[in-house]
């Protein structure tokens, strides 16, 4: 992915005018998006479709070969472990499900298109984890609250989509130039639930996956799909929280406004901090 | 937590129909209210997971049925593939808001202080109320009424999973509309929503214990329901038992019946009915349990064993509909502040949202033998009606029930299209002691289904001519 038009001159980052034109990109929609890999966007059609057909899924995941190869690893891995290894896609399909390797499918090329910025692996991995805690934390909360699970999960999985985009942006505009670190990610703060979901939606993803990416930090904003925004809010806090040996974040959870909005008490949480053992085996194997 | 507690004349635990009518009620005579509610919006279950969304989706339903019954060749087509279930209810957030609105107005207005958190009884005139971020602090009240409502019960054999197999919360944030759908339970809930994605095109099988569903209905009703229901596609299995319900790997839901009969979906439906939400209440603070049914037991006055705590609404147990509730929640109150009563309703009738409605007032047949010795019975069938032709309803009834001598009317029971609308004229009959007469000798607007009303009399006054001429 790369950023497209005027460069700002090589090292004179100009923050203020670096921030303009990202803005303007951003306003103009004149950022390079990446294209849904395709074979996401496969994988999505069959697990959705209610006559999808499992020997197709794993002739099109077996077409990829990296793609084929993280599929096994993450079926393979401790969240899914079952007795017998997975040797064949038909296999891990035939035992996992329709539906939870199309979350894995999603997620693995996820993983190998989209949260990819050269330089900063480090970074990358970190967001994949926390992508997959949350959207694992926001399929939990909705079965919690007797919700259908479908949404929440690929809706918590994209949640922060639009922070590589942004990192890769900025990199590229900057040109070699050197960003201070915190208003690089100021500004990622700032913009990424925007631009997120102005890239699910450049995607043809079902509307309320990006209505709940675009309010994941505000709610309110995403109309008639604000519980499932306010549900990915939730599983975001939820997968900073059991993340954070401090309990730094678990204190930010514990206090924070959206649990009066979704109608969750103190003795949820209990119950559902019980599972974050398994949960954050399952976050770790996606990535 | 406060060192001394707040004080209120009344408190109010829930804000569904019960707990906000029966607030409104405790402030209009002058009390200072306190109304609990849990989640972040008043209006319950009613508002927002129950009654309107479903009602929401039924109109979708209701559209689709009737043009495969009028155009059947354009509806053929109508619903495609991978249709969205949000698609279907577009104007849910409108309509629940404007519900809300309506009844946050309401308390407003009416000097109702509202809280949102879960209250915990500390003891009988006390109540903990922690809110989500674990701050406490304990009110004090003359008067508490519980009205905490009710939950979909989960049996411990099912797992029910919001995903494949859904109870009647979740199937209402379904995202498709699956192709098949099996629905555990013949209940109120299960034949309103088997009978909507059965309008909707789905596959709906539905299976339950009891030889028919609805049993409670006149069986008369109740069978043509069943009739009406395989005509359009679905099936209904009954006198059987799941023994087992799990998820496929490859999508779906395999059921297992008693008889070995094993049925597959791509989704199911569990609705065995509700549980009293008391959970979190701590009851046996207030030296309160639940009764044998799981629900919070009353006497005719709304009251609990403990004479100042009340209780209304769903979580006292059937018949949990929102016009019941609200009357329960507005006579317990009187009666515990000593207002008039005034007269209580002698019928409430009943409404089912099934497609077609089905709706009930009165006596049915057998409970008017079993009270005069014989019934007098009248029937309307709706292809007797014009307006049934020109709606394309030729398969609904009216029953008009009356007395053992063929004159009081003491029930009615309509199945068809408008049937919960119809019902109150009957309702009215029966409350006024209107004679199967009135209906005959008044000229109602042509064409309409009010005209099944004048046809069941008919039948009534002819049945009861035989009858004198043979005594």
């Amino acid at each position: 992915m790369r950023a497209s038009g005027a460069r700002i001159p090589p090292r004179a980052c100009d923050v203020q005018a670096l921030r303009a034109e990202l803005s303007r990109r951003i306003e103009a929609d004149d950022l390079d998006l990446p294209i849904l890999p395709d074979v996401a966007a496969r994988v999505l059609s069959i697990c959705q479709d209610p006559d999808g057909d499992p020997q197709r899924l794993a002739e099109l995941i077996q077409r990829d070969p990296a793609l084929a190869a993280n599929t096994l690893r993450i079926a393979n891995s401790a969240a899914y472990a079952a007795a017998e290894p997975i040797v064949s896609l038909s296999q891990a399909i035939a035992r996992l499900g329709l539906s939870t390797m199309g979350d894995i499918a999603i997620g693995a090329a996820m993983n190998a298109k989209v949260f990819v910025v050269p330089g900063r692996e480090g970074e990358m991995l970190e967001l994949r984890r926390h992508a997959a805690a949350t959207g694992i934390w926001t399929r939990e909360l909705a079965r919690h609250r007797r919700r259908n699970v479908e949404a929440a999960f690929l809706s918590g999985l994209m949640h922060d989509v639009g922070k590589p985009i942004l990192l890769q942006a900025v990199i590229d505009l900057a040109d070699g130039a050197e960003v201070d670190e915190t208003i690089l990610h100021t500004w990622i703060d700032e913009l990424h639930a925007q631009v997120g979901a102005r890239l699910l939606e450049s995607w043809n993803l079902p509307p309320w996956v990006a209505a709940a990416v675009a309010g994941h930090h505000a709610p309110e904003r995403a109309g008639a799909h604000r519980e499932l925004a306010a549900t990915v809010l939730l599983g975001d806090l939820f997968a900073h929280a059991t993340d954070d040996p401090t309990g730094e974040h678990e204190q930010k959870l514990r206090q924070h406004i959206v649990l009066g909005e979704l109608g969750i008490y103190p003795d949820d949480l209990v119950q559902l901090l019980a599972r974050k053992t398994a949960i954050q085996a399952s976050a770790q194997s996606f990535a | 937590m406060n060192p001394v507690p707040e004080t209120f004349d009344v408190v109010i635990i829930g804000g569904g129909p019960a707990g906000h009518k029966a607030a409104v009620q405790a402030a209009k005579a002058g009390q200072r209210t306190l109304l609990i509610e849990r989640e972040a919006r008043i209006g319950g279950e009613c508002v927002h997971r129950g009654t309107i969304p479903s009602k929401t989706l039924r109109e979708s339903a209701v559209y689709f049925s009737g043009l495969r019954r009028r155009a059947a060749h354009i509806a053929k087509d109508a619903l495609g593939k991978q249709v969205l279930v949000q698609s279907l209810m577009q104007r849910l957030d409108k309509v629940e808001h404007a519900q809300e609105s309506f009844l946050e107005d309401q308390l407003v207005r009416n000097g109702i202080e509202v809280r949102q958190g879960h209250a915990r009884f500390v003891s009988d005139h006390e109540l903990e109320i922690a809110t989500a971020n674990g701050n406490k602090q304990v009110v004090r009240a003359e008067i508490i009424l519980i009205a905490t409502g009710s939950r979909p019960r989960a049996p411990a054999d099912i797992e029910i999973d919001h995903d494949r197999v859904l109870d009647s919360d979740s199937i209402l944030s379904l995202i498709y509309l699956p192709q098949s759908l099996v629905v555990l339970g013949a209940g109120v809930i299960a034949c309103e929503f088997a009978t909507i994605f059965l309008s909707l095109g789905v596959q709906v099988t539905m299976i339950d214990k009891a030889p028919r569903p609805l049993g409670f209905l006149d069986p008369e009703l109740a069978e043509r329901f069943v009739l009406r229901f395989e005509r359009d596609g679905g099936k209904f299995i009954g006198s059987t038992s799941h023994t087992r319900v799990t998820s496929e790997p490859l999508g779906g839901v395999e059921v297992t019946l008693a008889d070995g009969q094993v049925l597959r979906a791509e989704r199911a439906l569990v609705a065995l009915g509700r549980t009293a939400s008391v959970a979190s209440l701590n009851l046996s603070a207030a030296g309160l349990a639940l009764n044998e049914r799981g629900f919070i037991g009353i006497d005719a006055s709304g009251r609990t064993s403990v004479p100042h705590i009340l209780a209304a609404g769903d979580v006292i147990g059937p018949p949990g509909l929102a016009t019941s509730s609200m009357e329960q929640g507005r006579r317990a109150i009187r009666h515990a502040l000593g207002l008039d009563l005034g007269v209580a309703a002698p019928v409430l009738p009943v409404g089912i949202y099934t497609i077609p409605e089905i709706a009930s007032v009165g006596l049915t047949e057998a409970e008017a033998i079993k009270r005069y010795g014989r019934a007098v019975v009248g029937r309307a069938r709706f292809d007797e009606i014009a307006r049934g032709h020109i709606n394309g309803e030729t398969d609904g009834l009216l029953k008009l029930v009356c007395d053992e001598r063929g004159r009081k009317i003491v029930g009615a029971h309509v199945i068809g299209e408008g049937a919960t609308e119809l019902i109150h004229l009957a309702q009215l009959a029966i409350v006024t002691g209107l004679e199967a007469d009135a209906f005959v000798d008044n000229v109602f607007n042509f064409p309409t289904l009010a005209e099944a009303y004048r046809v069941a009399a008919l039948d009534v006054v002819g049945r009861r001519a035989r009858l004198q001429a043979t005594a």
